[in-house]
């Protein structure tokens, strides 16, 4: 599904990403953990394609494409699919238009017909209830004066209904309490399925509790420095990042984390 | 020193004389007034980012003649007046005789009310301020007076139709005048739309007189060619308790002033004025804004937002003015620019000058682009380019299209926004 080799990526002329080489099935749940200014969510941005950061060498294919080559709208068209850490906010689109413009793009793409706005609504409005949003949120600026929760169930609504065929989470789970957590995994843990993967860029484990990765990858000074299954989640909750030679602090104050 | 350059004599010579008498000596008496009045120019501070765009040459002098075909066939959901080059097509106009209503062409008065008429034209316009509405008041041709009662209320929106065909060129002066009676109430909606491609000029005057208590709602939406230079005044003068809304929707031109006057001069009256303008190619549209806080107790709220695309040009200028007496006014004026373009110009000034002590007032005016993350967010949902940059821009103001009154109005509106977006993002 997804193969990068000796990804090199900069922002600023400051080079983030130092090399990495992931290989990712359809089908599988791959975790990248690593400490504050890794280059975890530099690495979502690049595959999302914001030109904010410039790939300096290596390369990236989905289903043997070249993901570079391809503009952000036209690689969200192949299928994939960022969940932002920090969604934004747009006040005066509102978020029922958004979702149905991005919907009937992608039906567009795949030739199929658009969704006239009754068809969505109902759409929508089910979709709504499986991440526990409450509908009124349709109606609203996209995710205007929404809470942190609300924002990142909003962005898992959005790869509900866009059904990607690579998923990448860029800290999901921060500022979500236990509750709010639960609903989010829960509708990862919908779109799991067997022609599609998910990458989760998290700091802490606890989101692997809920959404169990099958190989989980750290990421550290801008390269992957060990692989292993779930256990290595564990191992790492319980002895942080120290035993692996990373001193977290020294890259703390990155702000490109 | 090169002199001043002052209005040409040729545009002092009104051509029809079908108006009462006291009108057509009103219009001598104000043309006479206008000999040597010298021409905005940059120096001019309320034309100074406008004044270059302002071209009157002597061809343009000659009144359009009032006959013609009216493209205005138009339907309307509501009541409707059809102007032909400034002068009102009766054959054009649906509207029943209602109770406590008079809706009247200038031409169709009596002498008594044409007296009266001509003592209260000008009457809601700071001549100083708005130059060249004084060419109005020398050349108007004909005009419509509406009446209320007290207590009248028009039970459906007037739509007025300002068509001006540009076979040759020329200019139109049309004019009205409202006289609202207390706690009467009245929606206008007024559109000015064109043919024809030769040079012209519509120099248009609309007051508005609002007795106490009374409810005026205004929609403007100007949409006239490439080839038209427009200068439109509007005045209104507020008493007790009154309620003013005004919508405006502009699309730029060679040329495109409008200057708004409100006088708040009876306690409790209180005015809403709305503008949204988009310019592109190398349009303008310069909206001047004068809002009077001459009595206390008063609340006034301007929103007002400019985009400009390629290599056009916006301006704003909000003036509001609190008199000592106007305690506990109220007063917020917001302005915020969207420059879609490295090209692309905006002046804005907003203008407070406060001489009550116990007063509210908050001003606010912003420039700014289109927001790269907000732009990233949507194209990684796989929305193209394009439509998001439509979606973005239309954020910027669909808050003030949606609080157009009149579905009709708004549609005309959106139809006109969005040929805009297309010629705008076309390339992408």
């Amino acid at each position: 599904m997804l193969s990068i080799k000796n990804l090199h990526a900069s922002v600023e002329g400051k080079e983030i990403l130092k090399g990495i080489n992931l290989e990712i099935k359809a089908g599988e749940v791959h975790a990248i953990m690593g400490p504050n200014g890794s280059g975890k969510s530099t690495l979502s941005q690049v595959l999302a394609g914001n030109d904010a950061f410039e790939v300096t060498e290596g390369e990236i294919t989905l289903n043997g494409d070249n993901l570079l080559e391809l503009e952000t709208e036209e690689r969200a068209r192949e299928g994939i699919f960022l969940a932002f850490q920090y969604p934004v906010e747009i006040p005066g689109v509102s978020n029922l238009q958004f979702l149905r413009t991005a919907v009937n793009a992608m039906r567009q793409h795949k030739g199929q017909d658009e969704m006239n706005a009754a068809e969505f609504m109902k759409l929508a409005r089910e979709v709504s209830k499986q991440v526990d949003l409450d509908p009124a949120f349709l109606k609203r600026g996209v995710n205007e004066g929404f809470s942190g929760g609300e924002k990142k169930r909003n962005e898992i609504l959005q790869a509900l209904l866009l059904q990607p065929k690579l998923a990448i989470l860029d800290e999901t789970d921060s500022g979500l309490d236990i509750d709010a957590l639960k609903v989010v995994s829960d509708g990862v843990n919908a779109l799991r399925a067997e022609d599609r993967a998910i990458l989760m860029v998290t700091h802490y484990q606890r989101l692997l509790n809920h959404i169990v990765p099958d190989y989980v990858h750290v990421l550290a000074g801008g390269k992957i420095i060990k692989s292993g299954g779930r256990e290595l989640a564990l191992e790492l909750e319980e002895r942080g990042y120290g035993w692996l030679g990373i001193k977290d602090e020294e890259t703390a104050d990155s702000s490109a984390n | 020193m090169k002199p001043a350059p002052t209005l040409s004599t040729a545009f002092l010579h009104p051509a029809g004389q079908s108006l009462p008498e006291p009108l057509l000596a009103l219009r001598k008496q104000r043309g006479t007034a206008l000999v040597d009045m010298p021409l905005p120019t940059r120096k001019t501070e309320n034309w100074k980012y406008s004044s270059k765009y302002l071209k009157l040459t002597d061809d343009m002098a000659i009144s359009l003649p009032a006959e013609g075909k009216t493209g205005s066939s138009l339907a309307v959901p509501g009541y409707k007046v059809a102007f032909l080059n400034g002068v009102m097509m009766p054959e054009a106009c649906e509207y029943p005789d209602l109770d406590g209503i008079s809706i009247k062409s200038f031409g169709d008065l009596s002498d008594e009310e044409a007296s009266d008429l001509a003592d209260r034209l000008d009457s809601t316009l700071d001549n100083k301020a708005v130059q060249m509405a004084r060419l109005n008041s020398a050349r108007f041709e004909d005009g419509l007076l509406i009446r209320l009662k007290p207590e009248a209320v028009l039970d459906q929106p007037l739509f007025i139709v300002h068509e001006v065909t540009a076979e040759a060129s020329g200019s139109a002066f049309p004019r009205i005048f409202v006289d609202a009676g207390r706690h009467s109430q009245i929606t206008l909606v007024e559109e000015y739309i064109s043919s024809g491609s030769a040079q012209v000029m519509v120099n248009t005057v609309t007051e508005f007189n609002v007795a106490d208590g009374a409810n005026i709602t205004s929609i403007r939406l100007n949409m006239e060619g490439e080839n038209v230079q427009h200068i439109g005044s509007t005045g209104v003068l507020q008493q007790r308790s009154s309620r003013f809304e005004s919508h405006t929707v502009g699309f730029g031109g060679p040329l495109r002033r409008h200057d708004l006057q409100v006088r708040l001069e009876g306690e409790g009256a209180e005015c809403k004025l709305n503008g949204v303008v988009v310019t592109q190619g190398t349009q303008h549209y310069d909206n001047h804004t004068t809002i009077e806080h001459v009595a206390p107790h008063c609340n006034s709220e301007e929103t007002y937002r400019n985009i400009a695309a390629d290599k056009s040009h916006a301006v704003f200028n909000g003036r509001i003015h609190i008199h000592q007496d106007a305690q506990k006014s109220n007063a917020d004026m917001n302005n915020k620019n969207l420059l879609l373009s490295n090209g692309a110009e905006i002046d804005t000034k907003p203008e407070l000058e406060i001489y009550a002590d116990d007063v509210k007032c908050a001003h606010g005016a912003t420039i700014g682009q289109l927001d790269e993350i907000s732009l990233f967010y949507l194209v990684s949902r796989g929305i193209g380019r394009r439509q998001a940059n439509v979606l973005l821009t239309m954020a910027f103001i669909n808050e003030l299209v949606e609080q157009i009154p009149i579905d009709a109005a708004k549609q005309t509106a959106l139809t006109r926004l969005n040929t805009f977006f297309k010629q705008t993002f076309e390339q992408q």
